[in-house]
């Protein structure tokens, strides 16, 4: 019996230096280890082994059987590696440099620079606003201090409508209208589309996008202008930017300036964006006058406040480097597709 | 408006200020400056000559062989100019002197050698003058430099005209005088001017001045005669002034009149006395036609403010003199006007008849009446400098009808110190007003401001105006930035705003979308192309771009221009919109204002179906997500536009409230797109959504149960909608059902003959036990029996 163990084991290990497959494998399991397997048929018949040998029989029987499993077991695990390096071998090369199916489309670059600037005066506890596109002729002149037949309504060709109503010059036509429906103290941005009647060129166009807030409380001061523009400016460039303040005439301020900024593209040394003059006028502003405080249900002699005026259309413009206006207007997918989500 | 840096000095002294550093601060702390232009830098040793002799050149036509005498050398000088004459003192360009910027040679002309040129007024760039060269009068000195006769060197500058809409004072170059005085600290010098009273027992002349019940349009008018004007040309002075300020020179009153507009802001009409001896202003009783001195006929309106003379109009008031009564050549007495018009009737009457004049253009902005004496003791002045031996016959003749008010303004310290956020000196304040020529007196804290009349008509008038004159002039620059504490209260964020952008953002970010801005009106023309109606809307009336001129009522035509335009190179087109729509009901009311998402995709390559699922899904998305809402799609059975599919639109319904529709685009305006492609278009009303509360998310537990699944293929007709299975699925009152999706949809025409299967797949279990074989057969014919009542069957 010793000696049949013996010549098993001789077997099973010389069949399983023939074997190339799993099947193989488990083939030589099921004759030496299954049911009817040889060992297993001599564990099954040790009971007819003479009594004084059948306690070493089975013990070296059982040794066998676990050799064998151990052998069976190496030997897959030896099977599934050489597969694991043919498949890895033998792989399909994937080529990601291949173009695939991008499905981002794009926002439009006033979206994105409308977004950005929502965000920085919402962090600085400025409401968002809505303004009607088309308007009264009121609430775009008369209430911001631009009376019928002011000369100051040249600046600003306008589209008039057959109900005598007409489409909003300038978002500064919904001042009136956020004083009356918050009154004072008062912090509000109002983003909106803007059309004046003119000729259409890379630098002109009839509908345009722009940003105006006001900021209304008691003692707002031209140094506390100052300050704020120049805090707001920094954050919408990144980076600390120089103002300056010039006298402008704008009616619905009073005093009124043309804020400009030194170049933040070159600092001022001269580019292409600021044509080599080092400033960029930017941001019309100003302390809003008395006439539009009042106007707008505001006591001129408790509160002060000012404005200013953002153009998205420009700052769309410097950001992206577009050189036509056109282009934001042109619905030309290969333009905007240049843009993307944020 | 362009200022000449030497008239300034007329009136300050500038003497050791650098003058490119004084223009940049007048840009600082008065109006914007466009531009600088520095004259006479390119010429240079250009001296006065006078011709010896003069002989035609051979074989030409035009040219002349003169000797000239410098004063130190007699020179052969080739010349093309007609007016060469023996004796004549002429400017005179010498070999190594430079004219616009180009230096003199030797020169052979016509074979003949020609040292240096003589020179023209265009040559040496103080007018477009090119008709001949420069004769001297005869008191000249050959050989002197002509810079000393002619003022050629000066430094323009060129304010921007918008800057100065609110500063009347500010038109005329003693108004920046002031300003400069006042930035530099210098004093205003006192303008010369004739003493009219010297004339007071002069005749009187007739002036008459309508008054008008409702607003005076004529608010004062001034005259005075001036007799044996003998000389024709102005100085050089006036004239060089005049060319590099942007006018022409014309005869010496044409010119006089400009020069004290210039001066003072004050524009003046000098009229032919032969034909204006006295004057009535008054409106036009009826239309009328009338020839302006460009030589224009002009319709004008009754109503318009007219001067008359005895018999007929002869300019019309504020914008422009008559043909008619123009000076001419021989005139030798004027009728001189310095008049004051109101504001709001200039300009009306300007922009009526498009004739924006240098005149109008400083009437619209509200002239100081005070300025009509001024200019004509100014005038007589400075005529009588150019023309000696002018005669004035008639007093300073004077109907003032209506004066502003004075102003006074109370302001104190602190105040000024609160608005600007810096506290200056009380010296600083008072001299910054004083030099701009407030009057005030101080008491204390307390300053009382009289405000001078040239700025009292409408500039300056509450504190704030105060505010500016005191901060401007000490440089914003010099005040620094300072922050303060105001109370932060929390930002609302407004829903329709959060929905828009969340929209926007999922359509580009997962559906491929791209936003496109365009126009809130219709393109007509493209409306044509297309063949797409639109129904009638609110219209510009004034539009100067094409014929577009109707708002738009929808955003689908928008949708269908911008695929219109891409489809030409490309074979997909997603875009989008969200922009406003209007609604008028030609009532004469105010229109009602949408915010619209307009949706657009087209493509050759998928069909109208597919593309119809994927505008559905982003619908859904874009009010799943912000809403937590299932929405409805409802056919919709009469379209209302010619772009939209007569069966295959439907409206976008959620909560029972219409948000929309999507819709295929008609075949008709589809193939005018492009035959190949499938297009649909899609609106929602952001608004509207935007109103929508959003539905509260009911946190469900999960069964620890096990739950499970059937799928029932059902036949139907081929019409039957999905949305008809649900509705009876969900009235079966299932006792178990936790959810049912669709599963597959299967259509085979020639096995089926008008029919479908649906399959559905329905999940059932309990929260409370495992659900028994009974339970879920039971479960199985509840929803079976429902069907059957439907005549829907399963498919065995």
């Amino acid at each position: 019996m010793e000696e049949k163990l013996s010549l098993l084991r001789a077997q099973v290990k010389e069949k399983m230096n023939k074997i190339k497959s799993a099947a193989d494998v488990e083939n030589i399991r099921v004759e030496y280890l299954g049911k009817k397997g040889e060992v297993i048929d001599i564990l099954k018949n040790l009971k007819n082994v003479e009594a004084s040998k059948r306690k070493e029989v089975g013990e070296k029987a059982n040794k066998l059987r676990v050799e064998i499993e151990e052998l069976v077991e190496a030997k897959k695990a030896e099977l599934k590696e050489k597969e694991y390096e043919y498949k890895i071998k033998n792989a399909e090369k994937i080529d990601l440099t291949i173009p695939t199916e991008e499905k981002v489309g794009s926002l439009h670059p006033i979206t994105i620079v409308q977004r950005e600037l929502e965000e920085i005066f919402s962090s600085m506890g400025f409401t968002v606003e809505d303004g009607n596109e088309v308007e009264t002729e009121y609430n775009n002149f008369e209430a911001v201090n631009v009376p019928k037949y002011h000369p100051a309504r040249d600046m600003q060709d306008t589209f008039w409508l057959e109900n005598g109503e007409l489409l909003k010059t300038q978002t500064s036509a919904a001042q009136n209208k956020i004083m009356l429906k918050y009154g004072a103290p008062l912090k509000a941005i109002f983003p909106g589309r803007c059309f004046r009647n003119e000729a259409l060129d890379a630098s002109h166009e009839n509908t345009f996008f722009q940003m105006e807030g006001m900021m209304i409380d008691k003692n707002v001061s031209i140094s506390n202008l100052i300050y704020f523009m120049k805090t707001l400016l920094s954050e919408i460039f990144k980076k600390d930017v120089e103002v300056r303040l010039r006298p402008g005439f704008f009616p619905f301020v009073e005093p009124g300036f043309e804020l400009d900024i030194k170049c933040p593209y070159c600092d001022g040394v001269g580019c292409k964006v600021c044509k080599n003059g080092s400033w960029i006028e930017l941001c019309p502003c100003g302390m809003i006058h008395p006439n539009v405080l009042r106007m707008g249900g505001i006591d001129p002699e408790e509160y002060s406040g000012f404005a200013f005026g953002l153009g998205l259309s420009r700052l769309a413009m410097m950001k992206y480097n577009i050189n036509d206006l056109r282009a934001l207007n042109s619905c030309d997918v290969r333009v905007l597709k240049q843009m993307n989500i944020k | 408006m362009y200022i000449s840096i030497n008239w300034i000095k007329d009136f300050v002294d500038l003497e050791g200020i650098d003058v490119e550093k004084l223009i940049y601060k007048f840009t600082m702390s008065t109006a914007e400056v466009e531009g600088i232009t520095k004259h006479g830098q390119d010429v240079n040793g250009v001296i006065v000559a006078q011709i010896m002799s003069v002989e035609n050149v051979e074989n030409s036509k035009k040219l002349h062989k003169l000797m000239v005498d410098t004063g130190k050398e007699k020179l052969q000088v080739i010349c093309g100019a007609p007016n060469v004459r023996v004796g004549a003192k002429v400017a005179f360009a010498q070999v190594g002197s430079t004219i616009g910027g180009e230096k003199i040679g030797q020169a052979t002309l016509a074979g003949q050698i020609s040292n240096g040129m003589c020179c023209s007024e265009k040559e040496l760039g103080i007018s477009d003058d090119h008709s001949g060269i420069i004769i001297f009068d005869d008191d000249v000195k050959v050989g002197e430099d002509v810079k000393n006769i002619i003022p050629i060197d000066d430094i323009i500058y060129e304010v921007d005209n918008k800057s100065l809409t609110n500063r009347p004072d500010l038109w005329g170059h003693y108004g920046i005088a002031r300003e400069i005085a006042a930035i530099t600290g210098r004093k205003l010098k006192p303008l010369e001017i004739e003493d009219l009273d010297l004339y007071k027992d002069l005749e009187k002349l007739s002036i008459g001045v309508e008054c008008q019940d409702e607003k005076q349009l004529c608010l004062r008018y001034s005259a005075m005669r001036v007799e044996n004007v003998t000389r024709r040309q102005a100085s050089w002075k006036m004239k060089v002034r005049l060319f590099y300020c942007g006018m022409r020179s014309i005869n010496l009153l044409a010119d006089m009149t400009n020069y004290i507009m210039l001066e003072l802001g004050q524009p003046m009409h000098a009229f032919d006395n032969r034909m204006v001896s006295s004057v009535e202003v008054k409106v036009l009783k009826d239309d009328a036609e009338f020839t302006t001195l460009d030589g224009q006929a002009r319709k004008l309106d009754k109503g318009t403010l007219m001067i008359h003379n005895d018999k007929e109009p002869v300019a019309i008031a504020g914008v422009m003199g008559g043909l008619a009564s123009e000076i001419e050549d021989d005139t030798t007495t004027l009728f001189l006007e310095s008049a004051n018009f109101d504001a709001v009737a200039i300009r009306k009457t300007a922009s009526k008849i498009d004739l924006r004049t240098d005149a109008a253009a400083r009437y619209e902005k509200t002239l100081d009446p005070e300025l009509t004496e001024l200019a004509i003791a100014r005038f007589i002045k400075v005529l009588k400098d150019e023309d000696k031996d002018i005669k004035v016959t008639s007093r300073f003749t004077d109907v003032y009808i209506e004066r502003y008010p004075h102003i006074t303004i109370e302001i104190d310290k602190p105040y000024i110190d609160r608005a600007i956020g810096k506290v200056l000196s009380m010296e600083e304040v008072t001299t910054t007003l004083r030099n701009l020529e407030y009057d005030i007196a101080v008491d204390g804290d307390n300053i009382t401001i009289e405000v001078p009349t040239f700025r009292a008509t409408k500039d300056v008038s509450q504190k704030a105006d105060i505010i500016e004159e005191i901060a401007r002039i000490h440089g914003y620059d010099n005040i620094e930035p300072k922050t303060n504490l105001w109370a932060i209260t929390p930002v609302a964020k407004d829903p329709t705003r959060e929905l828009e952008y969340a929209a926007k953002e999922l359509l580009a970010s997962k559906y491929g979308m791209n936003e496109v801005h365009s126009y809130v009106w219709y393109n007509t023309e493209m409306n044509q192309e297309l063949g797409i109606k639109v129904k009638d809307n609110l219209k510009i009336v004034n539009g100067i771009v094409r014929l577009d001129n109707t708002l738009r009522r929808e955003m689908a035509p928008t949708m269908l221009y911008a695929i219109n335009k891409n489809m030409k190179y490309m074979s997909d087109v997603r875009v989008f919109e969200v922009g406003r729509t209007f609604e008028y009901n030609f009532d004469g009311k105010d229109a009602n204002e949408y915010k619209v998402l307009g949706l657009g995709v087209a493509s050759t390559k998928n069909t109208e179906k597919e593309l119809a699922y994927e505008v559905k899904t982003m619908i859904d998305s874009i009010i799943k997500i912000n809403k937590n809402m299932d929405v409805e799609y409802k056919n919709i059975e009469e379209v209302e536009n010619n772009w939209m599919h007569p069966v295959n639109s439907f409206e976008i319904i959620v909560n029972n409230i219409s948000v929309g529709y999507i819709s295929v685009v008609h075949p008709r305006i589809k193939d005018a797109i492009n035959s190949k492609a499938s297009i649909v278009v899609a609106e929602l009303r952001i608004d509207t959504l935007g109103d929508i509360a959003k539905h509260d998310i009911n946190y469900k537990e999960i069964s620890k149960y096990q739950t499970v699944t059937f799928d029932l293929s059902l036949i139907v007709d081929k019409d039957t909608k999905y949305s008809d299975i649900k509705a009876i699925v969900d009235a079966s009152n299932m006792k178990y059902l936790m959810e049912y999706t669709l599963v597959d949809i299967y259509e085979d025409a020639q096995k089926l003959l008008g029919k479908k299967t649906v399959t559905i797949r329905f999940t059932i279990g309990s929260y409370d036990t495992t659900l028994t074989k009974e339970q879920i057969d039971e479960e199985r014919e509840i929803v079976l029996n429902a069907l059957k009542q439907k005549d829907i069957y399963i498919n065995e």
